[in-house]
């Protein structure tokens, strides 16, 4: 048997598995994102989540949360991430557990977790009024804010890690060397760890990004009914209303505009300088 | 003030660091006069690297005072005292190129356009790689990205220049080819340099002096030739060169002449010493390989006659273990002053002068 048939055969089971229940069913959903409510091929589901506004204020609040999240799990994580790449290997893997293991509760948990916390009666609340730095209970919930906090939450897990990855494999003695030629700590930070922590932090914005704009469950949870995101409208779109080639229009919209947005990203970042620097 | 001389720009004065409760330096006190070339020589964790860090500023004494340029140096961060350092894995920053890693420092000093790329390039013709100024460090080979290193450093001026090892990563050859170019830069430049380095050859044959450091202790300070010639320890003439070394007992001292009886049955007669000896001292008699002559055999003035037992020809010269009584002595033969035909097994002569004999007292081990 050669060579290139034995990796067919390896490869068939899985292969068959993703044509199977990924690729057929997608091509289905895109065919019913096609037909209108007579069961006849239209363009009219993509032409009214273009032509009406609130289908593109749903479109630009499930980018806005998802870039806020993506802000967020950046500058709470790249310290973190920095802690962990200056720490011996056992505080790494302590700290590495300590990330990862809310992950072992479901992400449904956590978010009501969030939710007692943040609460009008939520102890963030309670003590700020005690303390009387605020006279009425603050709005933390069921807006964007608790979206991006709860999605900050699910998420910065994935940035962390990604931005430590890159962060190890970083020479300390460069560090040194910025430092005898005169670099303070910040200008270290700026001109040598940011810059070679690029590749960390692209992944992780990209893994943070894409996962943002396709969460459904903390939008759901901490939005309410003010918030709603793509996932949760296609949703209703196909459970309540039942009209699933809108429904199935949505969910391409979201696919199309993450993979757009998330390549244009790396149209940006990778320059030619970034090839030259970072590829073997 | 730190001192009176102002052609000291180095100072340490009493040094001292502990890690834990480790002394890993010991009251190390040493000054640099201006365009001196000074290597601290000593094996791995004789406190070389962290005296080296202490002068960068990345680790503080616990105990002692650091003067450069006749400030008191404790206390301030590295990126406040104006030094050059190279380090031993080059640490150039791989995301810029040749030009952008020498401008660094210079950008930070805020220097005008025009003028870092006049001393760029002045700098990169300096250590002759003009061609390389766009490429990025890992385009370059390990030789010319440690070119680059020492360009970066020198490129701001530095009151002092510090060397951290820097030719340990490169093979053989191309480590003699840069010891040379830091001797050559040394001359053209003359900035004052430390240089740190567990191999003697580089430190004998860049320093105006060498400070051999051994357990966090000073053992020798001198130049070159000195530091060969007139070991201060044992420790000091075990670690520069090989040797031979033969236990026994003085057995006369006259007119600063000491006469050794070795275990082996040797009579070795040595000229003057650094320190005294008594009749019935129990010592170590140290000759190194090159300065023994094989002869034929026969009487020779002061050494013996044995057999010769390995020859390995290496080129410049020859390696002989020679069997003189008990003693298994290693001989350096260079060819041009031998016409004999070293056949193992063969009986052969072996001769000294008494002025390459070091004597030290036994009861002090190396180490």
């Amino acid at each position: 048997m050669n060579r290139r048939l034995s990796i067919l055969l390896l490869i068939a089971p899985s292969m068959a598995v993703l044509l199977g229940v990924f690729l057929i069913p997608m091509l289905l959903m895109f065919l019913l994102s096609l037909q209108d409510e007579a069961e006849q091929f239209s363009l009219a589901n993509y032409l009214l989540l273009v032509q009406d506004p609130y289908y593109l204020e749903l479109l630009w609040r499930t980018i806005r949360v998802s870039l806020w999240t993506v802000l967020c799990t950046l500058l709470l994580g790249f310290p973190v991430a920095m802690f962990m790449a200056n720490a011996s290997g056992r505080v790494r893997g302590i700290v590495a557990v300590l990330i990862l293991a809310p992950h072992l509760i479901s992400v449904v948990i956590r978010n009501f977790g969030w939710v007692v916390i943040l609460g009008e009666k939520g102890w963030i609340n309670e003590t700020l009024l005690w303390l009387g730095l605020i006279d009425k209970p603050l709005r933390l919930l069921y807006n964007e804010l608790g979206v991006v906090i709860g999605l900050t939450d699910a998420f910065i897990a994935y940035m962390v890690l990604a931005i430590a990855t890159s962060l190890y494999g970083i020479d300390t003695s460069l560090y040194k060397a910025a430092a005898i030629l005169g670099a303070s700590r910040i200008r270290t930070f700026f001109s040598v760890t940011l810059p070679l922590s690029l590749p960390g932090v692209v992944a992780g914005i990209t893994l943070v990004f894409s996962l943002s704009m396709s969460a459904f469950v903390t939008p759901a949870l901490m939005g309410g009914s003010s918030v709603k995101v793509i996932p949760v409208i296609a949703y209703e779109q196909i459970m309540s209303t039942l009209n699933w080639p809108l429904g199935a229009a949505l969910a391409f919209l979201l696919l199309g505009s993450s993979i757009l947005l998330v390549s244009l990203f790396a149209r940006l970042v990778e320059t030619k300088r970034y090839k030259e620097v970072f590829t073997a | 003030m730190s001192s009176l001389n102002s052609m000291i720009d180095v100072e340490l004065r009493n040094i001292q660091k502990r890690f834990q409760q480790n002394v890993v330096v010991k009251d190390f006190s040493l000054q640099v006069e201006r365009g001196e070339f000074v290597s601290f020589l000593g094996p791995s964790g004789c406190g070389k690297t962290t005296t080296l860090n202490m002068i960068a500023g990345f680790l503080e004494p616990d105990e002692g005072d650091l003067f450069i340029k006749g400030k008191r140096m404790n206390g301030v961060p590295p990126y406040k005292r104006e030094l050059g350092m190279v380090f031993q894995t080059y640490s150039l920053f791989p995301h810029m190129t040749v030009a952008e890693n020498v401008a660094y420092g210079l950008k930070l000093r805020k220097v005008g356009r025009a003028e870092i790329e006049e001393r760029v390039k002045r700098v990169l013709d300096l250590v002759k790689l003009p061609h390389v100024r766009d490429r990025y460090p890992k385009q370059l080979s390990g030789g010319q990205r440690q070119r680059i290193a020492i360009a970066r450093a020198l490129v701001i001026e530095p009151s002092l220049l510090l060397l951290d090892e820097p030719l340990s990563n490169l093979d053989a050859k191309l480590r003699e080819e840069l010891r040379d170019e830091l001797k050559r830069l040394h001359q053209e430049i003359g900035v004052t340099t430390i240089f740190v380095t567990h191999d003697q050859e580089e430190a004998l044959s860049l320093s105006d002096r060498i400070v051999v450091l051994n357990h966090g202790c000073v053992e020798q300070i001198g130049t070159p030739t000195e530091i060969y010639n007139q070991p201060a320890s044992e420790f000091v003439h075990t670690f520069i060169g090989k040797t031979n070394k033969l236990s026994g007992r003085v057995t006369a001292v006259a007119a600063g002449r000491v006469t050794v009886e070795t275990d082996g049955g040797l009579t070795v007669e040595a000229g003057e010493q650094r320190q005294p000896f008594v009749a019935g001292q129990r010592v170590h008699v140290f000759i190194r390989p090159e300065k023994i002559r094989l002869t034929d055999a026969g009487r020779t003035p002061n050494g013996g006659s044995g057999q010769l037992v390995m020859a390995s020809f290496l080129g410049a010269f020859t390696e002989c273990e020679v069997r003189v009584g008990d003693h298994l002595l290693s001989v350096k033969v260079q060819m041009v002053d031998s016409t004999l035909n070293l056949n193992p097994g063969q009986t052969v002569g072996c001769s000294w002068n008494s002025d390459d004999v070091l004597i030290m007292p036994a009861a002090r081990d190396a180490g």
